[in-house]
This record gives C-alpha cells, structure tokens and sequence, in this order.
C-alpha cells in the first residue's frame, strides 16, 4: 500500500517538497555510500525541479509584489539593480538589504525561507572567493590587522581590502536578493510576456518560454536513463572510464530524443496552425497601485543615490 | 565562469551587453534563413539539452565545481549561429528563474559563454576536422578540441572583464568597487583551472557525444554536415581557418592589455630595477648580473622599440611579429612531416608493402 500523496496547503504534493531520509555518513547506520557526481547532479536537478514549482506557488499568492503588474516590476527590479551597483557606500547597501527583506516579508515569502535561498548559494560562495582580497598581498594599503612581516614590509588585513569585500558581498546579496524577489513573485508566463511587452522579439520569448518548458521534460528523460541503468547494474558501478561513457552516451542520446522530439512538436504546431508568425495575448492595462510602486521605487533610488554622494565612498 | 551581479561594472555591462545584440540579431536572421519554421521547437530543445549540460557538475579540487557549457557541441550539432541562441536562452533561464549569473551582467555571460565560445570552438573544430568523413575518429577529437579552446577562450575573457574592474574602478584611497583582483590574478586563477579541469571535461564530453552519434546514429551529423558524405572526402567551403585568423587578430588587438597589468611579472625584473632592500641585499648578485646582458640582440626588446615612446604600438607589433615567427616554425615543421611521409611511402611502394 502506498501511503495517498499529501497536498500541502500551497498547492504542491507534500511528497515532492520532503527531504529524503539519508543514512548517517558517519557510518554508524549501514554501509558509508559515496554517491557519484552523476547521481549528485540528478538529486541537485530534482530539488532544483521541486523549487521552481514551489516558486510558481509562491508566485499566486496574494501579496505585495504579486499584485504589481509584471512589465512595471521588471523595469523598477532592473533601475533598482543599476542603482545597487553604482552604491559606494556598504552601509547604503546594507540599509537597501534590509528594504528587500521587508519587501519579502510583505509578498507572502517567509523571510527565513528567502534569506537561505539568497545566502546559502552565492554570497557564502562571493564571500570565500573575496577572502583573499583583504590581504596586502592582493589590496595594498593601511594595514588594520597586521600578521607579522615578509621581507620587512608589514603584512595582514588591508583597511582598503577589507571594505572592498564588504562591499562585494552586500551588493551581491542586494542584487540576487532583488532577482529573487521578482522571479518568485511572478509566474513563468507572465514574466515572459512582460519581456515581451517590453520589446524582447517575439522569437526569442517563443524559444524561451518552449526551452523552459521541455527542459523539465528532458530532466525527466535523463532521470529516467538513469533509474534504468541503475536498475540493470547488479553490483555498485566503481569504474571511471564506464561512468564516463555512461554521461556522454547519455547526453548523445538525449540529443537523439530532443531532436526527434523538436520534429514531433514542429509537426504538431503545424497541425495546429503554426506559419512562422506568433500572436500573444494583449497585455492588461495598468492600475493605479502600479504608479505608487513606481513613485515608491523612483524615491528609495534618489534617496539611496543622494545618501551614497554625501557618505561617500 | 556565470558572472554574478556585483562583480562588473555598470558600464562594463553595457558595453558587453550592447556588442551582444548585433550578434543576438545577426544569429537570428542566420538561423531564421535556414531552417524557416522548423527552427523554434529546433532551437528551444537546444536551448533545454545545453541547460541540462551545464548541470553536470565536475567536483574539482580547490572546492569548487566545474561543469562544460556545450556550446561548441550544439555549434558542431546545429551550426555555430543556432549555439549563440541556444546557449543565450539556457543563460537567460538560469540568470532569471536559477540565479546563476547576473542579470545585469547577463550581456557579459552572454559574450563569453554565447558568443566567443561557439564561434572560437567551430573555427577551431572546422579547422582540425577539414573534410574528413562524418563518421572519422579525428572528426570527434575536433569537436573536443574544438570545445576545449572556445571555453578556455570564454575563461580567458571572463577573467579579463574581472581583472580590468580594480584598475578602472576604485575609490580615492585605493579600495577596489568591483571584483578586486588584478589581470595579473585573475588570468591564472581562471586559466589553471579551466586549463586543467573544466576544459578536459569540455572536451571529454563534447568529443564523447560526436563519438556516440558517429556509432548510433550519423543522421544527426547530418544535420550541420548536409553536404558531407558519411565516408570518403566531400568538398565544402573552409570557413575553418578564417575563423581562426579573425580570433588571433582579435588576439593581437587585445595584447597591449598587458600594459594595464599592474605589478611585474615575478622573477622578469631587469637586475637595476630590482628592490634590493626588500631582500636584504646590498649588491645585485654577481652571477645575476653577469647573466642578464647574454642576449640583447632582439628586435624588440621588452616588447616595445623607439625606447618605449609607443608601448601600445610596441605590444601590437611584437604580437604580430610573433605569430609570423610562430607560424614560419609551425610551417617548417608540416614541410617536414610531409617530406618524411612522401620519403616514406616511396620505399613502401618500391618494396610493395602496405603503409600503416
């Protein structure tokens, strides 16, 4: 018997957004297993594939930024990226960290949920690849923390190196933080139309919005592979040179499918009509809290920018 | 190599982001051209399988992953102006719904990973595979070759965009704005480790798929490779070497770069420019100083002529003189090679025995 499949109140099955029960990799409970970079990648595809439709439900919930209108939210998210990235000052910076946060808390996000998903990827990673920046080795200048002497000049933490990191760090956080905010606030399509309507040619939108589509379908191809292979193998598979055959006939036959499968879809969007040229839905007219956003967002600008020039860098 | 946001320059994105869209307009037209309807379902699952490829993820030493991009393969699979789509729209899938990559710097990843590597990889592959049959051994290894030069070539420019942002941009006390390191930091860091690892697996998988199609199934060769028989010699138009010319012109345009690299090279220093405090010496050391005159016959030496009065002129010459030079060599050497090969096919035939 299995047990019924659980649907969680946002819509998406329990069964997909539970974390697997692992084994200890201590040991202590059955055989330390070390899982290959392959099944690495499947399982990383499979959470990835989970996340975005967590995210499509995210993105249908009453909230702040689900109810601006996509177009204006793409154009505000971008002027707000630009101005992130002329910010000199890292407390500017901080103080705008803290604005997407607030702006997540009202948009229906759990604001632990959104600070994981924006820290636990990139910044941590921004953060080990600056490290180095801080030593007077790579930034010269006055040394805050010194750690001794190479050849007689003084070595150790550089003021300049350190803010330089600072820096770095915050306005990554800002920009992935933003990025993320408008992609989990709207869903797939009406993103893509907003790019559409904001003079994106249509053949690209069309190719994005197919591309994004079938790469689910092919992430299940490959899954599939992958299952039956394991299935036919008796023993663990310790052999490199066999693995890597494994990937590339993988990915060979998987060009195979799509490209049988790209006829499959022409055919069918033939049938339906398809004559090379595409038609979208009319866009829906603004409303006025859209303007508000807008003014809302044109005054965080001017205020961070005004605040940055009178701190200075 | 997916430049997040942060690291570039504002400005520096809109240079790279504006060198994209001729590129995004030419390679739509190219496309459109060739496979008229058919080409949406065609490019959208190109655009899927790169995504995917780029999900295989290599653990490499230093801690981090490395993963091969696939665009050199869907430029041998599809032709070079269908990868410059296929990989922007995977690029764009990531940037926006992944957050891999910036979107702002979306131009820069697009530049590198879009549009230099495809083109940079088919030339190379064009070039190293002539007109040998569909289904030859070499014609594989050309296509990972092929792979392994465009993503080197993508690392290099990537680390080029990162290194240029501390001389461009920083503050009046010297803090960098952007990414912090130098030229001369960033191009070995990205170098080795694509060098060394993300290019072998570049070239791994990308020669590992030619060599699965050329066995299970040559049609799909034939999709780039229409006038190309399956064996035997086909005549078809050498695009291969003007490609090749175009990259290291471009190259040698972008030598004088090293003049923008602060800091010397370690251990190139001439012995009176030395810092011998730093190393608690008084006098050059005898024998250093007795060696670094030997040689001062060069034409130019140190890169420039006209006692430095020109440096970038000097970079560009000595660039071009040194590909002349490379390539007098390289030809001598195919001289060689062939005057060996005839010499040995003549005492075959006059002995009647079979050349292997």
């Amino acid at each position: 018997m299995t047990a019924p499949a659980t649907v969680a109140a946002n819509g998406t099955p329990g069964w997909l957004m539970r974390s697997e029960v692992g084994l200890c990799p201590c040991g202590c409970i059955g055989r330390r297993r070390k899982g290959g970079f392959v099944e690495k990648t499947l399982t990383g595809a499979t959470t990835l594939m989970s996340q975005a439709i967590f995210a499509d439900d995210i993105a249908t919930q009453p909230g702040l930024l689900q109810s601006i209108d996509p177009r204006v939210k793409v154009l505000t998210m971008l002027a707000l990226l630009i101005v992130a990235a002329f910010v000199r000052n890292a407390a500017v910076l901080g103080g705008l960290y803290v604005g997407t946060l607030a702006l997540a808390a009202r948009s229906a996000l759990s604001v632990g949920f959104f600070v994981r998903r924006v820290w636990l990827f990139i910044p941590l990673f921004t953060g080990i690849v600056v490290l180095p920046a801080t030593f007077s080795f790579v930034t010269p200048g006055h040394v805050v923390v010194p750690l001794g002497s190479w050849f007689g000049s003084n070595v150790g933490l550089t003021e300049q190196g350190l803010v330089a990191a600072l820096l770095i760090v915050a306005r990554v956080a800002v920009s992935i933080s933003l990025v993320v905010l408008l992609t989990l606030t709207t869903p797939w399509n009406r993103l893509l139309g907003a790019l559409r309507s904001l003079g994106i040619p249509r053949m690209f939108i069309l190719v994005l919005g197919m591309a994004y589509r079938y790469l689910f379908y092919l992430l299940q191809t490959v899954t599939d592979m992958y299952t039956a292979r394991r299935a036919r193998s008796v023993n663990r598979d310790r052999d490199v040179r066999s693995g890597r055959a494994f990937v590339a006939s993988t990915a060979g036959a998987l060009f195979g499918k799509s490209y049988a499968m790209s006829d499959e879809v022409h055919q069918a969007m033939v049938a339906r009509g398809y004559r090379g040229d595409v038609r979208s839905s009319t866009p829906p007219r603004l409303r006025p809290t859209d303007g508000l956003w807008v003014f809302g967002c044109a005054v965080v600008a001017v205020l961070t920018l005004g605040v940055d020039h009178v701190l200075g860098a | 190599m997916h430049i997040p946001d942060g690291y570039l320059s504002p400005q520096s994105c809109a240079v790279l982001g504006t060198a994209m869209v001729p590129a995004w307009y030419v390679a739509g037209r190219r496309v459109k051209r060739v496979v008229t309807t058919r080409f949406v379902p065609l490019l959208a699952i190109g655009a899927a399988y790169c995504f995917l490829v780029m999900m295989f993820n290599v653990p490499i030493p230093d801690g981090t992953t490395a993963h091969a991009v696939g665009g050199v393969l869907v430029a041998v699979l599809l032709g070079p102006w269908a990868a410059v789509i296929a990989v922007t729209t995977a690029l764009a899938i990531q940037a926006f719904f992944f957050g891999d990559g910036g979107v702002l710097a979306f131009g820069a990843n697009a530049f590198n990973m879009a549009l230099v590597m495809p083109m940079v990889g088919y030339a190379v592959y064009r070039a190293v595979a002539g007109r040998v049959a569909l289904t030859a051994p070499r014609r594989a290894v050309a296509a990972g070759l092929g792979g392994y030069v465009g993503l080197n070539a993508a690392a290099l420019l990537a680390a080029i965009e990162f290194g240029l942002q501390p001389t461009l941009f920083h503050s009046a006390n010297g803090t960098p704005l952007y990414a912090p390191y130098h030229l001369s930091q960033t191009i070995p860091t990205m170098m080795l480790a694509h060098l060394v690892v993300a290019g072998v697996v570049e070239f791994v998988l990308t020669a590992g798929v030619i060599s699965y199609l050329q066995r299970a199934d040559v049609s799909l060769l034939r999709i780039n490779h229409a006038s190309l028989a399956e064996a035997g010699v086909a005549p078809g138009p050498r695009l291969g070497w003007r490609w090749a010319a175009i990259g290291l012109g471009v190259m040698t345009v972008l030598a004088p770069l090293g003049l923008v690299a602060p800091g010397r090279a370690f251990g190139e220093d001439a012995p009176h420019d030395l810092d011998l405090r730093k190393y608690h010496l008084d006098t050059v050391p005898s024998g250093l100083r007795h060696y670094a005159g030997f040689w001062h016959n060069t034409l130019f030496d140190g890169y420039d002529f006209a006692n430095d009065k020109h440096p970038t002129v000097g970079y560009l010459l000595s660039a071009g003189t040194g590909i002349v030079a490379i390539a007098v060599v390289v030809l001598a050497g195919l001289a060689l090679v062939r005057a060996f090969r005839r010499v040995r096919r003549h005492s075959a035939r006059r002995i009647g025995g079979v050349v292997v």
